[in-house]
């Protein structure tokens, strides 16, 4: 088991490498390797690393294991076909972690990341309205339900497109270098991340690539349905394109426009689930 | 962090790991504890080995806080 999360952990990463090469070229920029993510996270695991003195060292190092922990678990959770409820209990905690990343370390730049973190938690959170039409299909919240259910009736993606672009958005939230990336834009050097630096930031890309591999791998179960291991890597792929596409070329909005937008879509969403409910038998 | 603690860190959820995986191949445990254990002692494993990889010296210091 240990191997799937070593294999989450890489590939992630790599998809991450992939995601910055792909926004490169799209703005006639060389970029760096794809394996520049992987190479970063062993970077910093032999740098020098301490705690800083105005940090509160329990939740400094804390957030750390528990990032991890959440997405080990979540990656479990999605191999092993249970609820996607609990996978977005676990999404939530995340944003937890963020606030604590950003409030643990003292820095003021992290602060205002993590105070980021909970604004942007309102607008992304309320997404979660579309597992309510995944229900309405398929009866059922267990991933492997919802497996079978498109086994017979065929990817929802097809069949509720809207909820497939809601989740879309959910993960594009999650990419950095995105529009909706204000946890961790530039003007607060890296946000809630500013102040983890070595051991505990390799901690960080860990987590990075194995939430990156589970938001993907789960958007796959979710809206396509059962696919080999193989195939489901390469549509993997080929949606961290997609979206590192709309990266490339959509500017980091501002929180304030960054909340209104997801907050529209949620209401889009609210409607439409409200339709289906509606005009479902 | 001292060196022998991080190395004790390590070992410890190193066997967890390694424990909890024996057991489950064995059938003595069902695969939620396995990965219970597992995830509970990934993270400690993936910090430690970090930290005692980590190059020597550094010191606390303050982090910017503001004009």
């Amino acid at each position: 088991m240990i191997e799937y999360l070593v294999f989450a952990a890489a590939f992630g990463l790599l998809l991450l490498g992939l995601h910055r090469k792909v926004i490169a070229r799209v703005q006639l920029r060389p970029g760096p390797p794809v394996w520049q993510e992987i190479l970063h996270a062993l970077k910093f695991s032999f740098k020098s690393t301490w705690v800083p003195k105005t940090a509160s060292a329990t939740l400094y190092v804390g957030v750390v294991l528990i990032g991890i922990g959440i997405w080990s678990a979540a990656l479990f959770v999605v191999l092993a076909g249970e609820s996607i409820l609990i996978l977005f209990a676990i999404y939530m905690l995340h944003k937890v972690v963020e606030h604590g990343f950003g409030l643990s370390s003292g820095s003021p730049y992290g602060k205002f990341g993590g105070v980021r973190s909970v604004i942007s938690a309102a607008s992304e959170i309320p997404l979660f309205v579309t597992i309510a039409a995944i229900y309405l299909f398929t009866g059922s919240l267990l991933l492997r339900d919802i497996v079978a259910y498109q086994g017979v009736h065929g990817p929802l993606l097809l069949i509720v497109p809207p909820v497939a672009i809601a989740m879309y958005l959910v993960i594009l939230s999650k990419m950095p270098y995105g529009p909706f990336s204000i946890v961790e834009s530039k003007e607060l050097v890296s946000g809630y991340k500013t102040e983890h630096f070595g051991v505990w930031r390799a901690g960080i890309s860990v987590i990075d690539g194995t939430k990156t591999f589970v938001l993907l791998y789960a958007f796959v179960a979710i809206f396509i349905g059962a696919v080999p291991f193989w195939a489901a890597l390469i549509i993997m792929t080929l949606i961290l394109v997609s979206l590192s596409f709309v990266c490339a070329v959509t500017p980091m909005l501002s929180p304030f426009d960054s909340v209104t937008i997801q907050g529209l879509v949620t209401g889009l969403m609210l409607v439409y689930v409200g339709y289906l409910w509606w005009v479902m038998p | 962090m001292k060196r022998t603690t991080v190395t004790y860190g390590l070992a410890a959820s190193a066997l967890a790991i390694a424990a909890a995986w024996a057991a489950l191949a064995a059938a003595l445990i069902p695969l939620f504890a396995a990965e219970t254990v597992i995830v509970i002692a990934f993270p400690v494993l993936v910090l430690f080995l970090a930290l005692r990889w980590r190059a020597p010296g550094g010191e606390e210091d303050i982090p910017f806080i503001g004009y």
